[in-house]
Order: C-alpha cells, then structure tokens, then sequence
C-alpha cells in the first residue's frame, strides 16, 4: 500500500548551519571586513584600558591605568561636565527646537520657506566655524559685542564671556543645537493630519491648548527620537569645548582623552580607560534606542494630509520677527564675525590707526601650511566620498533587498559609528595602527584619516541607501530579472543608475562631513597631514585668529560650496525624519 | 426664523469660486446633505459652517446669532460654535484612549469626574460600544473609530453635527449598516445634521433634504424623492440614478399632453403630462421642436415580441445580454440608438430578439434638447 511519504521530498533537515553558496560568502566576507573595521579599534581600547605599557610596547597587563585614572579627579569631573552639557543643553534645545519646528510648518508666520532655509544652513555651517564666530563676538576683552557693550553709557556693567560654562552653552545652541532638531522635526510636524487639530478646536479648545494637548503629544515618537539622538551626541562634542572649555581648564570627555593622549608622556592607557567607560555605556544603550525607535507605537501620519495652517492672529508678526532674530544670530552672526575677523589688523579693536586690511589674505593665500591643509582635506573628502558611496550602496542593497544571513548582525555593526565618539574611534585607529606592525607604515599618512573618515560616515551612508532602496520597491529588479538578467547585472544596469542620485547625495553629505571633522582624526594627523579644521585649531591655540578665521573661511566656503550646488540640483541635503 | 442660515455665501481659493455666493435655510432637526462630486465645494461649505474656513463674503447664521460675516467683521472661533463634527479620516487622537477621546470636549467645559464618565457611557452606549473605554485609540477597526468619533461629537449635546464624508472610508457592508443607525441616531438625538457625501445612495437614503452642488453653487436643493423624480437640471438627473434618455420631436400639444415622436422608431408616440415638462431654453414648447425624454430604467418594462401600435411602447432590438446576479443586463438598439436596460427575470431574451419597452408615462420627463450633450 503506498503510503503518503510523497510530501517530505521537499523538505530538508533542519540546520542552523545556513547553506553555503555565494550569498553567504559575501556575507562572511563583508561582516569580517566591517566587523573588523568598526570593532577591532573598540575592542582595542578596551583591551588597552588593562594594559599599562605604552602603544608600540609590549603589553603589561594590569589594573594600574584605571587605578590612576580614577584617582584622579579631572577625570571624573571630565565625565560630569560632559553630563551636564549635555541635560542643560538638552533643557533649552529641546523645547525650543519644537516650538520652532511647529511654527515653521503648522502656522502661517510669514517666510516660513526662507527661514527653514536658514535653519538648514545653520545645520551645514560646520561647528568650529560657528563657535570661532562666536568667540570673536563675546570674547570677555576682544569680542566685538563686548565693546559695544562698554560704549554705551547704561549697559557697561554687562560683560559676557564665552570662556564660561554658559559660553559653552551658548555656541552649542547657536551651532547645531537647535537646528539639527529643526530639520528632523519640521517635517514630521508638517505631514502630521491637520484633522486631528481641528477635531480638537471643533470640540472646543483653542488653538495653544491643542498644541499641548493634541500636537506635541501626537508628536512624541519624533520627538522621543530626535531626545535620543542628542543623547548619543552628548559625548562627542570637541571642537566647541576645545576651543571655549580647555583655555581655562575645562575638560569634557572628548578633550579629556585628547589631553591624556597629548602628554608627555602620552597617558594613553588611561585615555583607554576613560574611553571604555562610555563604551560600555554606549553598548548598553545603543540597542535600547534601536528598540525605542523601531516600535512605532502610533503613526500620525497619514496619507490625505491637508496641511491646515493656524492663523497666529496678532502673535504673527511677533513670531515671525522671533524666527527671523534666532536665524539671524545662527547664521549671519557667525558668518559676518568670522569674515569680518579676517580683514582686521587685531579683532575687535577699530581704533587702531589701519583697521582694516589685507595683509593676513595676502600671506593666507601663499601659505604653504594652509595650501597644504586644503589639499588635504580635499583628499580626503573626496576619497571618503567616492569610496564611501560606492561601498556602502552595495551594502545597503545586501541589506535590503538579500535575504542572505547574518544581515541582522551587519546592520548592528554599521549602526554603532554614529553612537561613538569620533575622538573615541581616533584612539583606537591609532592604537590599531601603531600597535600592529601591520599597520604601522600607514601611521602619519593621508590613508589612515581617509580611514578615519569614511568609519564616521558609515551610519548615515548606509540609512540613506537603505531608505532609498526600501522606497524604489522590488518591481524593477524584479522586472530585470524576469527578463533573464542575473544579480550582479541587474546591480549594474537597473539598481546602480537608479540610484545614482542618491549615491551623489551620499557622497556630497561624506564629503561635507569629512571635510569639516575634528576630532576623529585629531590623534592621527601630523603637521603635514593636516587638515584645514586641524589647522584652524592649532592656529587659534597659537593666538593667530586672523589667520584662523581666513582658514576657516576656507573650511566654510567648502562645506557650504558643495551643499548650495547639490541643492540646486535638487538634492535634498540635510536629514529627515522617517 | 430658520435654524442655520447661510446667506450670499463666498469663497475662493486663488483665481476659483470653490463656493460661489449660495443661499440656505436649515430647519432644526433636519437632515439636511450636501451632496457633490469632489471640487464641488461642499466640504468647503462645511467647513465654512463649522469655522474651519473663512469665507470671502456672505454671512452664516445660527438662530439669531451670528456666526460669520467678513462684512461685519465677525468671526466666531471654531471652538466657539458648539457644533459637532466628524471628519472622513475619524481624526481620533492616538495616543488617548477611547475614553479620553470622548471626554475631552466635556474636559474643556468644565465637566469632570463622576458626571462625565456618566456622559461618556450614555453616547458609547448610544454608538453601541459601551465598555470599550479603556481601549486606546489605535486598536479599534475602521467602524469602531467611526464610532468613537460619532460619540466624540455628540457627547457635548452639541445643536449641530457636521459630517464630512464619514462613511467613505468604510467597507460596502459596513457603510450600510452605519446608514441604518446613524438615520435611527439622529432621529433619537432630535439633532441638526448637516452631512456631506459624493455617494447618492447615502444622500437618498439619509436625508430630509438635499442639496446638489456643482462648480460651487446648488443646482437643487428638495427632498429626496423631489430629486430623484423631478430633477431641475440636467446634472441632477444624470448624477442620481440612472436615465433611460431617448430624443425626439414634438409632435402634438394641449393642455393636459404633449405628443413626442421619438426619433429613429417612427411608429412610437409617447404621451406624457404637460407638468412633466422641465428647463425648456425658451419655456416654450412648440411643435416639431426638439426635445428629450427621460425616465429611470426602473419604470421602463422590458417584454419580448413586439406590440404594435400602442402609446408610449418604443420598439426595440437586443444586442447583448449580461447576467449580474440580482438583474439581467440588456443593451438594446432602437433605429441608431443604443441603450442598456435591466430586468430582473430573464425571458428568456438573446442578441437580436425583438422587445418592447413600455415608458410609464408619469415617470417620463420632458428636456430641451439644446441642454445636452451630443446623445
């Protein structure tokens, strides 16, 4: 009698072995590069942390660099001033960010469009240029505002000081503090559907109650995502506290370890030590944010959305001259101060017999170092963008669109970057690069800050693309392949040119980002590899600020350069909210 | 004294009247629809009644109050008008529970504790979700949100519902049962609504009145059967129901009657009531003029063979036959017109059979024939 034993032909014994064949080879292959890449250089602090022997020694294992760096009270105070930057900042931004966010896209103040434009040049301005801005202004004896201060007659008693903890602050606010919130929450504010407002006006409350009651709280996922974001950054903010904190010895974790690292002799171990602290934070909660992100617990959005604009009423004007002060100060403030900065004979004295002049462009522009500094950074701009768009699109399309093993495991690790501390990934390339023989001839060249830089961008490179593919549907690779062509030329001929903008957008943004970055690569460059923000750096420290601010128009010109012709291509340079 | 009454009523948006100076009078406790394909301007209307919108000119009234009037320079804040409203996507806020959505209108008036819990159980119990009031927002069906917000908007014993659409967004067979209640609601509610819908059937069926608008204005405004049998406008005709058109000439004229010589099928008169002319261009009817006639396919009677020489019987032939469950389908030809029919029993018809079409005469509607478009 023939049994039904038919229906198990197709089944194979359970495994979790996955099959071998050329998926799970790149697969393997690409989880070992990036693996190594993004991990190797942590887990080499980490180890370090217990090492007592210098980088480029042999190791000697011991507990003798947590004991002394935790012996020490800078250290831990480093840690603490980190903290509390990051809650102040987080008090005043936050609720700022999303009052402005919902007068840009929910009220009818006038110029709405013009201003979200400010705020966006506001996100591109890089941070050193603004903060330099702003130290020109509120220096306590230099600084121009200070001056005006003391000219008139009831206002002399006023004398603000950048060099503060509240200076800090401020050049915070005034660089991304605001308008990184900005960006990501005016579009979610904007695709929100007006019915739910007006179903709360119909029901009779007024327009301020339904922002409170209805907007905000509808808003929460959006708003609890852009709260953590800033989180993860509050340990990687450099360049402001470099320039505003360490002239008066104020340390927060990123300079701290460069402070350590910078010794004679470097106390690198103890760098590790401080270094693996966060890291372990990080580690921690770096999935815990995955999660709070990923569970979209109410949408808001929906797909008729009428964009119903609240009349302001008589608050329209005022709220419309608010805006425009806060881009005023975010953007031509800076911007004027710097330029300004570069034409003075000493900044912020006009009552010197030759007040304006020249001279600084004049040398500026046949300076050596500052000509070597912009081919550099344009180096590595360049190759981190080209190398980074074409890596990570093949990345984000394995991601995406394969169903091959261990994607799980490979998304993870290209997370992780955007959560560490540039300053922290510079220590550990360094290690990585002195300590293994390997490596070592790489150490004091152009190549390892490539390196340096593309590690930065990996995170934004690859949601990018993955969004990208995600949105361009399965239907035309599928299409290509009906029609007989296989995966690698579909990649070519299908998936590649349509996504080629995106990829030129990626590019841009790495170029941008590459071009302006400090602290991940302020461990690893020498005077000959570095970079304008590099130099601009050392120049201030040297009391040259005329010439710095020539060098940082260059920085400025660069960055905002490349933005405004992507944008006029109609690339949407900036980020959204998902 | 009308209960809401809309006067000379203006609004546009850029170079387009959306809503082009209309004039309305609702009686209280009326179920009055607004009904209109999209770009008609009656979810303008609404909103405009609601405050949602601001008109250019024109004036709402509510009893002697009123409400809007550029004119004047009054405008009463949405939230001040004490209407209801429902809106097509329900608009219900997602992170509040069933009850928090319900309540919040009683909150903003001062109604806590005990008292509104009360309310809240009394207008769920009336929607028929009673103990639903700890679910939050997002975890009820599409029919159950419809619902929530029904009660969300009746729970503050408002004197007016507004309704933009509310059905649209809800399966065939959920559509028509939510028809049935909400008719037997606003009847129990002794409310005034004021509904708006695309959908003919819900308009019909609903409505004390109705209004149909186009290009911002009303091309009718009666009750439902006024519409559907004596529709003013060609528009009218067209946009409720189906119309059985066929053209013709005048081929006699008294008092009572008008003979019609259709066209095509010599040999058929049709005989109508002269009360059943409508919209001559010239209201003059003349012999030998050219005219149209109309009448709903349900009071055409479709039977095989042919049946000389009796009034108001065109003759026909099939050309096909389509069966649709509940009817047959049949397109006919008469000389070089075609037409689609139905009937509920077969007779047993194929392609090219001959039939006769008997035209009830009150049910046929005289039109001038330079209002139409080519037939």
């Amino acid at each position: 009698m023939a049994k039904t034993e038919t229906f198990r032909t197709g089944t194979q014994a359970r495994s979790w072995l996955p099959p071998l064949d050329g998926g799970t080879a790149i697969m393997a292959v690409l989880i070992g590069f990036m693996g190594f890449y993004v991990l190797y250089p942590l887990t080499l602090i980490v180890l370090n942390s217990f090492n007592t022997a210098t980088i480029a020694e042999p190791e000697v294992y011991g507990l003798g660099a947590w004991r002394e760096a935790f012996a020490e009270p800078g250290i831990w105070r480093s840690l603490w001033n980190s903290i509390k930057i990051g809650i102040v900042l987080q008090i005043i931004a936050l609720p700022s960010g999303i009052f402005i966010s919902w007068l840009l896209a929910r009220t009818n103040i006038y110029g709405a469009n013009f201003f979200e434009f400010g705020f966006w040049i506001s996100f591109i301005l890089p941070n050193l240029a603004t903060t330099f801005g702003w130290m020109l202004m509120l220096d306590p004896s230099t600084g121009l505002i200070n001056n005006w201060l003391r000219s008139v007659p009831f206002l002399s008693g006023l004398n603000f000081d950048i060099y503060s903890f509240w200076g800090i602050i401020w050049a915070h606010v005034m660089a991304n503090g605001i308008s990184t919130k900005i960006m990501l929450m005016t579009p979610a504010f904007r695709r929100m559907d007006a019915s739910m407002e007006e179903a709360s006006r119909m029901s009779g409350a007024s327009p301020f109650t339904t922002l409170i009651r209805i907007t905000i709280p509808a808003m929460t996922p959006v708003i609890i995502v852009v709260f953590l974001l800033s989180v993860i950054r509050i340990f990687s903010s450099f360049e402001t506290e470099l320039l505003l904190g360490v002239p008066w010895g104020f340390y927060v974790y990123a300079t701290k370890i460069v402070d350590l690292a910078r010794q004679e002799p470097p106390l690198v171990n103890q760098a590790a030590a401080l270094g693996s602290v966060i890291l372990i934070f990080l580690v921690g909660f770096i999935p815990l944010q995955r999660k709070l992100i990923a569970r979209r617990q109410f949408t808001t959005v929906t797909g008729q959305f009428k964009p119903k604009i609240i009349e302001l009423g008589v608050w329209r004007i005022p709220a419309t001259v608010f805006i425009g002060v806060v881009v005023f100060l975010l953007d031509v403030v800076p911007v004027l101060s710097v330029i300004g900065g570069s034409f003075m004979t000493r900044f912020g004295f006009f009552n010197l017999p030759k007040t304006w002049t020249l001279e600084y462009w004049t040398m500026a522009l046949s300076d050596p170092r500052i000509l070597q500094g912009l081919q550099n950074t344009v180096i590595i701009a360049f190759s981190a963008a080209i190398f980074g768009a074409f890596f990570f699109s093949l990345v984000g399309y394995i991601l995406v669109r394969t169903k091959y093993p261990g994607r799980a495991i490979l998304d993870s690790i290209c997370w992780l970057p955007s959560a560490i501390p540039g300053v922290l990934s510079g220590l550990g390339l360094l290690w990585m690069f002195l300590g293994t023989p390997f490596f070592r001839p790489f150490y004091g060249t152009l190549f390892l800050l490539v390196i340096a830089s593309v590690l930065g961008g990996i995170t934004l490179a690859t949601q990018i693309l993955k969004a990208n593919f995600i949105q361009l549907g399965n239907e035309l690779e599928e299409a290509s392949r009906m029609s007989g062509a296989g995966f690698w030329r579909t990649y070519f001929k299908v998936v590649f040119p349509l996504m080629a903008q995106t990829m030129v957008l990626v590019a841009v943004l790495k170029f941008m980002f590459a071009s302006q970055q400090t602290g991940s690569i302020i461990l690893l460059a020498t005077s000959e590899t570095r970079t304008l923000s590099l130099l601009a750096l050392d120049q201030v420290a040297a009391g040259y600020r005329e010439v710095a601010s020539i060098t940082v128009i260059f920085i400025m010109m660069m960055t905002l350069g490349v933005a405004m012709v992507a944008r006029s291509f109609g690339l949407k340079v900036g980020i959204r909210a998902s | 004294m009308s209960f809401l009454r809309i006067e000379n009523l203006y609004k546009t948006f850029g170079q387009v009247a959306a809503v082009n100076r209309i004039n309305l009078e609702i009686a209280e406790g009326e179920f009055f629809t607004l009904l209109g394909s999209s770009g008609c301007g009656k979810t303008t209307t609404l909103r405009m009644i609601g405050g949602l919108e601001k008109p250019d000119s024109g004036a709402i009234y509510l009893g002697d109050r009123c409400l809007v009037s550029p004119e004047k320079n009054l405008f009463i804040k949405p939230e001040k008008r004490d209407m209801g409203m429902v809106f097509q996507s329900y608009a219900l806020w997602p992170h509040m529970t069933v009850f928090e959505n319900v309540v919040y209108p009683l909150k903003l008036r001062g109604i806590k504790g005990r008292d509104a819990e009360k309310k809240v159980a009394e207008v769920l119990g009336l929607v028929g979700l009673a103990g639903l009031e700890e679910r939050p927002a997002p975890a009820l069906s599409g029919g159950q949100q419809q619902r929530v917000a029904l009660a969300r908007a009746l729970v503050f014993s408002p004197k007016v519902l507004l309704l933009d659409e509310p059905l649209s967004n809800l399966d065939a067979q959920l559509r028509e049962e939510m028809r049935r209640e909400l008719k037997s609601l606003q009847q129990r509610v002794h409310i005034t609504v004021i509904f708006v819908t695309h959908d003919q059937i819900e308009a019909l069926s609903l409505s004390d009145r109705i209004a149909i608008m186009k290009f911002g204005v009303f091309e009718q405004v009666g009750t439902p059967e006024e519409v559907y049998f004596k529709p003013a406008t060609p528009f009218v005709r067209d946009f409720l129901g189906k119309t059985f058109l066929l053209p013709g000439k005048v081929s006699g004229l008294s008092d009572q009657q008008v003979n019609v010589e259709v066209k095509g099928a010599a040999t058929a008169q049709l005989v109508l009531p002269r009360s059943n002319v409508i919209s001559l261009a010239n209201g003059f009817l003349a012999v030998g003029q050219g005219v149209m006639v109309a009448i709903r396919p349900e009071q055409v009677n479709l039977s095989a063979g042919r049946q000389e020489g009796r009034t108001n019987v065109v003759e026909a032939s099939v050309d096909t036959v389509l069966f649709l469950g509940d009817r047959y389908e049949y397109t006919v030809t008469l000389g070089s017109e075609t037409r689609v029919l139905g009937s509920p029993v077969s007779q047993g018809l194929k392609s090219g059979d001959k039939v006769s079409l008997e035209l009830k005469p009150e049910g046929m509607t005289l039109w001038s024939r330079e209002n139409e478009s080519a037939q």
